[in-house]
Formats: structure tokens, sequence, C-alpha cells
């Protein structure tokens, strides 16, 4: 049967080596004729169909306990959950890069389908069909020599190993696929970029981020919602009461975001005024090759990190897809045409998108170039040396609170230098320097905190009054600044204001965590499906008052021997948030316990919510909303347009050029 | 000519911003930047030199001391089982510690050889990894 299944890929893989040269031959020959590109057209359907199949027949030996399949016996066994059972298909690296093929596959048969597709010049599509099926190419590649989830073994094994009881939880099952959601809905505009920028892109083709739109907005709301999932579960799930350790996983994940980020944010500034094109060619493509390079660190074992993925033989292969994809993006981006206009001042809006750019792409390479230092030091001495977490939080925490300064100031500069609104950034500014004086007095001091949550507030009031002054004209902008505006706000105290205090206690006795006391009421064991526990409640009081009980347990799995998992309990709160994590019960009965005040980390997840949700909400708007009428990015028509398009929406000081007073007066 | 100045605008903007944010991150590194070593390396190292390292190795089957808020253990190396330091850990000992376990661990050395650490991480039992589930 999986005979079958492993054909499904051999056919993808030979599909799409076949279709990418074809396409080569094509564009070598100057021969964009009409049966090739008709052929690569129909030809997606296949790759995506093999893939669709090999997926199927992987859920399906899940779903029957397949345990023929070493893949099967890896991540499952007969008592695992249904629900478990099925998302274990992306729980391993060779499922998982199927589903992200599966994802890329899918991306590019979809856009194939959309009425933007069909504007495409033969070149473009050309060019377009050459990128996707290489990258196809790759993964199926992947996928049939080094990690194939169709491994069969025999004899057969009556029972699998298991899921580890950690990873049974829904914020990492999805925390996984929204990731590689994030990562390969990148792929259709990378390669739309590349495909724009060598073609020409010239006639009445729209340019490849208005064309591949949906794709950017969705990514990077994956990306971000795999990214704040994550942080979630290692909050509610590891008992150690953080949420980011700056582990070299960890940062593997940011990377791509942050870079997405930068692009987006440039993306705006060649959206409005026309610049920036080879930029953005630039950047989208970097988007794409970080996601892959966060796999290679992830997948190599190149970096020692406490997340256990161990070493595989996909580190060399997608090193070599790596360079190859880099030099790719590196001579496209030279060979583009230069089409844009000199920027504006740098105190303007674009001058200011372009700053806060620039922050984000330093962050990227401060954080990838700190990740990888043990790698680099081990060329010239012995003793690799790396960076401690003090190190990103020193220098990114800062550059972070810049990034919410600028968010907050942003708005009220106009496209071509000065305030467009400046009694409006006069209040604001005062709001900040009066917010920060007011977190100055009540005791919260640490400068960097103090700036980002001034910054924050005043950014919340930013959007009120854009609210105020344009409506939901934005609502992509509007919901992720108010997002990110709150996460900020639940870094900056949940952070450096968090009380934390290790206690032990027998039966009766109390223990105090800042302004809380916590007693010990009763220590409970028994037993559930698949595990025993032990349980200890706590009765926490404020002043005397009482607000609440918290039961964090143990658990020792059937399954797992010897090891204990952490269940922690939290007292929610908008305010300050109850954390408790029971970490053991000595030979006295006195239990060991780890008793945390959170103040607004809630915050951080209802902003990290709103900021996933808010290109959603933007592309619903914009689907149920009246159709613009959109101008050719490269006529002289459409420059004009979007120098019209600065004007504010109420009137007021919006930049018009000579030509449209021209076009006005006509 | 107002092109030929905002192009100096930015270009300056961009040095400032550069020398900001490289100064920023040469401070960090050279007061954050720990040693990152395999037990086998740190014994090559003087051990004056690790006042600030992350090791890593896993537990080994022997001497593990419990005490209170705290562990005691010989780390031994991934590789090379004979090469193992003795660390002392005071805090909250993380679920998955048990012999076999791979950790790592940051602090420094203290006196008689013996690693004083403020940091002890598990390996993420990870369902990337099926050896670890090993019990």
């Amino acid at each position: 049967m999986y005979v079958f299944a492993n054909a499904m890929q051999l056919l993808a893989l030979f599909c799409a080596l076949g279709c990418g040269a074809l396409s080569l031959r094509a564009l070598w020959l100057g021969n964009g004729g009409a049966a090739t590109v008709t052929l690569l057209e129909k030809a997606h359907w296949l790759v995506t169909g093999a893939l669709l199949l090999a997926s199927s027949l992987l859920l399906n030996a899940l779903y029957r306990h397949d345990f023929s399949l070493q893949y099967v016996v890896s991540y499952t066994d007969m008592i695992l959950p249904v629900f478990y059972r099925l998302t274990a298909f992306w729980a391993g690296q060779p499922g998982s890069l199927l589903f992200w093929a599966l994802v890329v596959g899918a991306s590019g048969s979809l856009f194939a389908c959309a009425p933007s597709y069909k504007t495409l010049q033969p070149a473009t599509r050309l060019w377009y069909w050459m990128f996707f099926y290489a990258i196809m190419a790759f993964f199926t590649l992947l996928l049939s020599a080094w990690s194939n989830p169709f491994v069969e073994q025999s004899p057969v094994p009556p029972d699998g190993n298991g899921l580890n009881p950690l990873l049974q939880n829904p914020g990492m099952i999805f925390h996984p696929p929204l990731l590689f959601l994030g990562y390969g809905g990148f792929s259709v505009p990378a390669c739309m970029a590349l495909a724009q920028a060598l073609a020409g892109g010239r006639g009445d083709e729209q340019p490849w981020f208005r064309l591949t739109r949906p794709f950017i907005l969705f990514a990077w709301g994956f990306l971000t919602a795999g990214i704040v999932l994550g942080a979630w579960w290692a909050y509610m799930e590891l008992g150690w009461g953080g949420y980011w350790a700056w582990d070299p996983v960890e940062n593997a994940s940011l990377v791509p975001w942050l870079i997405s980020t930068a692009c987006v944010h440039t993306l705006i500034v060649e959206e409005r005024r026309n610049k920036l094109h080879r930029v953005n060619v630039c950047m989208m493509t970097l988007t794409t090759i970080s996601a892959f390079f966060a796999t290679y660190i992830v997948r190599s074992g190149i970096i020692e990190s406490v997340h256990g993925f161990g070493e595989s033989a996909v580190g060399v292969p997608l090193l070599v897809f790596i360079a190859v994809a880099l030099l790719v993006a590196c001579v496209t981006a030279a060979a583009a045409p230069r089409r844009g206009k000199p920027l504006a001042a740098l105190e303007s809006r674009e001058g200011l998108l372009l700053l806060l750019a620039w922050i984000l792409s330093a962050l990227a390479v401060i954080i990838l170039t700190a990740t990888l230092w043990p790698v680099f030091s081990k060329f010239w001495t012995e003793a690799p040396q790396g960076m401690d977490a003090a190190f990103y939080n020193r220098v990114c925490l800062p550059l972070g609170a810049g990034l919410m300064v600028l968010m907050a100031a942003c708005p009220w500069f106009s496209w071509d230098g000065g305030l467009r609104r400046k009694k409006t950034f006069l209040a604001l500014s005062g709001g900040l320097v009066c917010m920060a004086g007011a977190l100055w007095a009540f005791g919260y001091r640490q400068p960097t905190a103090l700036l980002a949550a001034a910054a924050a507030v005043s950014t919340l009031l930013g959007v009120l009054l854009l609210l105020k002054e344009s409506g939901f004209r934005r609502p992509a902008a509007l919901g992720a600044h108010t997002g990110m505006a709150l996460m900020a706000l639940g870094i900056a105290f949940s952070g450096p204001y968090a009380q934390e205090q290790d206690m032990m206690l027998a039966r009766g006795e109390s223990g105090a965590v800042g302004q809380y006391t916590a007693t010990l009421q009763e220590i409970t064991g028994g037993r559930e499906t698949g595990y025993e526990y032990l349980t200890s409640r706590l009765q926490i009081s404020r002043n005397g008052e009482n607000i609440g009980v918290v039961a964090p347990q143990r658990r020792m799995y059937d399954k797992f021997g010897a090891m204990q998992f952490s269940e922690v309990d939290t007292i929610p709160g908008l305010g300050d948030e109850i954390y408790a994590s029971l970490l053991g019960l000595d030979s006295d009965m006195r239990v060991m316990l780890k008793v945390s005040v959170k103040p607004l980390v809630n915050w951080l997840w209802i902003g990290g919510t709103l900021l996933c949700l808010a290109p959603l909400i933007s592309l619903f708007v914009s689907l149920r909303g009246p159709k613009r009428d959109r101008a050719p990015a490269y006529s002289a028509e459409h420059r004009d347009m979007g120098e019209a398009r600065d004007k504010p929406a109420s009137g007021g000081e919006g930049h018009v050029t000579r030509k449209t007073k021209r076009k006005r007066k006509k | 000519m107002a092109r030929e100045k905002n192009t100096l605008v930015y270009v300056v903007a961009l040095l400032l911003f550069l020398s900001g944010v490289g100064y920023l991150a040469y401070s960090a590194f050279t007061e954050n930047s720990v040693y990152f070593l395999n037990v086998a390396e740190a014994k090559a190292v003087s051990p004056d030199k690790l006042t600030s390292a992350r090791l890593f190795g896993s537990v080994a089957e022997r001497g593990i001391e419990k005490h209170g808020m705290g562990v005691t253990f010989y780390l031994q190396d991934k590789d090379n089982a004979v090469q193992v330091i003795v660390v002392s850990y005071t805090g909250a000992v993380p679920d998955t510690f048990k012999p076999g376990a791979e950790v790592i661990v940051e602090g420094g050395m203290g006196a008689e050889g013996r690693f004083m650490a403020r940091l002890l991480m598990t390996k993420c039992p990870s369902k990337y990894q099926k050896e670890n589930r090993k019990t």
C-alpha cells in the first residue's frame, strides 16, 4: 500500500523537475509558447494532487494505528485519542515536511485559479512556474530521499511509543502547522516577486504584491499565530513561568517573522509611493529563505538547543538550497530594472517606515548572528562562545521600545515630509511623556519597559484618533498596531515586574509573594486514565482578602516511567495573574511550589490574538467592501494615483504633484 | 539638489543607526557572552576561564543527590561518558530531569572543580526525537 504513497511522492518529484526544466528551456529559447504555459498551468494539479494523496494515506495510517509504518510507531500509541493521532501528521520531521510541501503546492494551485493570475504576461508566468516547480522539486526530493514518512518496518510492533504528555496540548498541536502555513504561504509571493523582476512586469500587469496580497496577509497571520501559540504553550505547560527563553529554536522562528514584518512595511511604501521595488523583491525572497534557514537551524543539530529535535540528514540539502536561493535573490535584485523615485525626507512617513524596516532587519540580523555565534566562534577557537538570554534582552528590548515609539509617531507624519496633524502629534507626545512620568511616579522605573509602555499607550490613543478620523478604513494596520501595543504592554510589565517565589509548604502553612499570600489547604492524590496525579490546593489572598484558589498538579504518566509532569494553574486577571506550579513533595509531606505574580501578562495573549486576526479581518473587509480601482503599478498613471491617495481622508495637507494638478485642471 | 540632500541624510542616518546598534550589540557581547562547551571541551579549558559558561551533557546514572530545592549530579559528556563534571544546582528542578536526560547548565566553576549552576534546563522531550522517550 505504501508503495503507492512512495510512488505519489516520486510522481510529484519528477513532475516538478520536468516542469521546472520545461519552463527554463522555454525561457532560454525565448519561446514562451502558449502550449508550454498551458502544460505548466495544468501540471501543478498533478503535483498537488499527488501530495494530497500521500498525505491522505499517512492520515489513514495514523487513524488506523498502522504500526507497520515507522512514523506511526514513533509518534502514536493505542491509547492516544484520535485528535492527537491525526495531528501527529506534523509531529515528526518527515510528516511536517510533507505538510509544508502540501501547503506550498496548494497555495500554488490556489493562485493559479485566482483571477489575478489570469492578468499575468506569458513571460512572468514562465518565470513564476520555474521558481514554483524548483521549490516543489526540492521538497519532494527531501521527502523521497532523506526524510520519507512512508518507511515501513518489520516485524510490526503491537503498540507505538506514544506522544509525549507535554505535547498533548492544543497549544502545541496547532503551533507547528501554523508555523508551516506561514512559512509555506510566503512561497507564492516570493516566486511572483522574482518572476516579475526578471520578466520586466510591464504592461497591464498588476504588481506582485497586489496579486498575492491574500497570501502575504494569510502567511504573516499564520506565522504570528504560530509564534504566539508556542509562547503561550511554554507559559501554560512547561511550568517555568516564562514564555520566551531566547533559545535557538525560538529565535529561528522569530527571524522570518521580523523580515516579513519589515517587508510588509516596505511594501506599503511601494504600494503608496511606487518606490523600493528592488528592496521588496529582496525582502520577500529573504522571508522565504529565512523560513528554510529556520528549518535548517532546527533540524540540522548545528546548535545545541533545549528543544531536542536531534540531528537529521536534511541539514546539508537545506543549506545547499538556501545558498542557491540567496544567490538567485541577489542576482535578480541586481538585475531588476530601477523604476522608483528618490525617497522623501527622513522625517516623512516613508522615511519612518524605512527606519522601522531597518530596526526590524537589524533585530533579525542580530538574533541570527547571536544564535549562530557558537558555530562562528568555532572557526577561531576551540572553546566556542555563545550569548545568554541577558544579551538578547539588552540588545533587542531597547530596539523593540524604539519600534513602539516609531509606531506611535508614524501615522501623524505626511508622506512627503513633516507632520500632517501637528496638534494631534504634540498632544500624543505629551501623553507619552505624562504616561512615562506617571509610571515613574508609581515606581515602574525600568527605562526600556517604561518607554515601551508609554509608547504603547500613545499608540492605542492614536488608533482611537485614527478611527475617529477615517473610520475602519485600514483594518489590518489598526488591528495589528492595537495588538502590538497590547503585547508591548504585556511584555513591559510581565517581564521586569513579575514577582516569583519558590516555597516549601506543609498543610496550613503560608508563603508570601509580593502583596499576595499563598496558604496550602490540602494535598490530594489520585488516578485518571493513563496517569496518577498529586494536587496541591492553595488559597490565595491579598491583604487578608481571599481572591481564589489554585490547584497545580504533578502527573506521572503510565507510558513515561519515572518522569513527572507539571500542570500549571492560574487565577487569571487583566491586572495581576497568579501562576502556580507544583514542583514536588518531600518525605515530610511538604510540597515544593513556584508561585508567581505576573502583571498584565494576559494582555500579551489578547494583543497576540488581535495581531493574528488583523490580516484576516482586513481580507474579509476588502472582500466585502467596494472594489477600489487599481491602476497598473508601473504606469505613470499609477504614480500620480499613488500621490493623490496620500491625501488624508479628511482633507488637509496631502501632497499633490504637479502632474496631478495638471490632470485636475483638465 | 533636494534628491542629493535626501540621499545624504539617509546615508548619515543609516551610519548613525548602524553605529548605535553596533555599539549596543558589542557592549552586550563583551558582558553577556558565555562559553558554550561540551563536558569534554570544558575539561580541556582552564577552570579560571569558566567563570561564566553553558555546559551541554547528560545526567550520569550515579551520584544524583536531591536536596530540598536543588540537586547535585554528575554531568557526563554525550560522546565520552568517562569525562564528567560535578554540578550543583539550587532551584526548581525541571520535570524531565532524570538519569540519562540531556541537560544544559549555565553558571561558573566553583571550588574543588564543582560547577555551580544557576540555570538547569533539560532538553525538551520533543516529539521530533524518539530517543528522548526511552525510559
